[in-house]
């Protein structure tokens, strides 16, 4: 078994404490906030005051409060502080204000997609003039076939974002309700529960209905083949939303599936084209491919960085953030750049300086499978409380290949192909998709890659290719430390949940001790 | 005139103190989601009294 030197931080760190400490498990909320020394502590409360600035310009306008009172998943946009203090848990110096410049810059960008939503909505703001340019994509899906539109004339709306997918990470109890209702109409509970979520929300009409058109995708588990069915059926026949279907091969390691691949991404912009009116546009394009290649870059160095003793951006942050950037901005918003380079300037800094985050590093840890990823406050935990730092996750090793970015003749026809090999390369689908190679492989070499000797998983049934993965682990002779989590919205009710969550827990502790 | 300047001045920082003493107190003590954490019940109630259109 493969073993990483024990590393003790030599820095004294103020207001150490065990983070369960300050939790007031009545409210299930914080009995305070974190002490972090007068500097960090100050520099957290001013990023407090500008989150609040954030959700106060929102509310502000009408029709967003006619929102919040329409659509149960709002609730969960009131512990959007609440949410930022899980991703902040334990640290100081460079790595809370990376987790705050990353993560921050995702808040203000998923409300402004529920400004963007609310503004379309046929039922609160049903702004039509708007909402004939937006094209409503699914969540799971890369928004490459959006890169060559200009964002002022065609407007992209990540329906379930916002409704889902954020919602959930601020309060993690949001989805039960769906989950609930979508098990009510027979759905079975051991599919992936975010797309039954998804489902459940569609059933219960609480997505917002706007949009000329929508490109939903064949994502990455059983759970969005079944969901994205429920969800078509009432935006194409109750809304008269039409709806393609981006069908995305799943041997994506295989050359001979790109000639397919490339093809339904032209079959895609060519819908987009039909129901918008707007052209594609190669300047707008290639802009977006140097963008996509630079967030990559940086993608490539931070990881660099995170596989040296002194890792800098890691944990939930890094996935989401990498989310965010690669498959919802796809290179198309040039304000993400910015925020690379000074997150990738921040963590340098911390490692030239060998930044910790917390009193000793003990074990390196690949974080592996989805759901791991979404128990926030389980990553930053690991670290405080036992010295294992998760160093990156599958969601976040994505493409690392440069893609064309000027235009010329033949990079014309190369991009339709690049936009291809990123959609299959999307985050999970590149992991879940493709056999033990990409599940197992790809997991051992990044061990390798990353000085890793530990790593995390789900014990959730709901994705069964990552229930396959903990299965093999053992017939592996140089298998690393297995640490299982459940992920929060995998159970089937509340009670069952609090039952999984106990178990883990305690499974877990018995294999740190 | 320099009087009159000192006098705003100093309600000046005496209205940022005080905000930052508000603040700061909701700030360390989490009261912002002490108290949503009691509201959140309620909303839920809000929310399930509303009629929605509910098929498969």
């Amino acid at each position: 078994m493969k073993t990483v030197e024990k590393i003790i931080n030599p820095v004294p760190r103020a207001g150490e404490q065990s983070p369960g400490k300050i939790y007031d498990e009545k409210l299930k909320v914080r009995a305070r906030r974190e002490w972090r020394g007068v500097k960090d502590t100050f520099y957290d409360y001013t990023r407090w005051l500008y989150l609040l600035s954030v959700l106060g310009r929102f509310i502000m306008v009408p029709r967003n409060v006619k929102g919040f009172f329409r659509y149960r998943w709002m609730m969960s946009y009131l512990f959007v502080p609440h949410g930022m203090d899980k991703f902040t848990i334990g640290l100081r110096g460079e790595a809370l204000r990376i987790a705050h410049t990353s993560f921050n810059f995702v808040i203000a960008d998923v409300t402004q997609a529920i400004a963007n939503c609310f503004r379309g909505d046929r039922r609160v703001g049903n702004d039509k003039a708007y909402s004939d340019k937006c094209v409503i994509t699914d969540e799971n899906s890369m928004v490459t076939f959006m890169m060559g539109f200009d964002r002022d004339k065609v407007h992209t709306i990540l329906r379930e974002v916002p409704t889902m997918f954020a919602s959930n990470i601020f309060h993690q109890f949001n989805v039960m309700h769906y989950l609930d209702i979508a098990q009510q109409y027979g759905i079975p509970g051991d599919v992936c529960p975010m797309p039954e979520a998804e489902a459940g929300i569609s059933i219960e009409d609480d997505f917002c209905v706007l949009g000329c058109c929508a490109v939903q995708n064949n994502t990455t588990c059983d759970g969005s083949l079944m969901g994205n069915g429920i969800i078509a059926k009432r935006l194409d026949r109750e809304y008269g939303i039409p709806t393609f279907q981006l069908a995305t091969p799943l041997r994506h390691k295989e050359p001979d599936v790109m000639d397919y691949a490339a093809q339904e991404i032209k079959n895609a912009i060519a819908f987009v084209e039909k129901h918008t009116g707007e052209k594609w546009d190669w300047d707008v394009y290639f802009a977006a491919a140097k963008r996509v290649n630079d967030a990559t870059r940086c993608r490539i160095a931070q990881m660099e960085i995170n596989s040296t003793p002194y890792p800098q951006f890691f944990g939930a942050a890094f996935s989401l953030y990498n989310d965010t950037n690669y498959m919802g901005n796809s290179g198309r918003d040039p304000n993400f750049v910015k925020i690379d380079h000074k997150l990738l300037k921040l963590a340098e800094q911390g490692y030239k300086a060998k930044r910790m985050y917390a009193r000793e590093y003990r074990h390196r840890a690949i974080v592996w499978g989805v759901q791991p990823q979404y128990v926030i406050d389980m990553l930053y935990w690991m670290v405080q409380c036992w010295g294992v730092v998760p160093l990156t996750d599958m969601l976040s090793v994505i493409n690392t290949d440069m893609i064309a970015d000027t235009d010329t003749p033949e990079n014309r026809e190369q991009a339709y192909r690049d936009m291809a090999m990123l959609n299959m390369e999307m985050i999970m689908r590149n992991h879940t998709h493709g056999g033990y190679k990409v599940l197992l492989d790809d997991l051992w070499d990044l061990c390798e890659k990353m000085n890793a000797d530990a790593r995390a998983a789900s014990t959730s049934c709901g994705s069964l290719t990552t229930c396959a993965t903990r299965a093999s682990l053992p017939a592996r002779p140089s298998a690393t430390r297995s640490t299982t989590t459940c992920a929060p919205s995998c159970a089937r009710s509340r009670s069952t949940r609090r039952w999984r969550t106990f178990l883990t827990t305690k499974h877990t502790k018995e294999i740190a001790i | 005139m320099k009087k009159f300047l000192l006098g705003i001045l100093w309600k000046l920082l005496l209205v940022v103190l005080g905000f930052f003493a508000v603040t700061f107190t909701m700030y360390f003590f989490n009261l912002d989601m002490k108290a949503t954490a009691m509201v959140a019940p309620l909303l839920e109630k809000w929310y399930d009294r509303l009629e929605r259109k509910q098929y498969i």
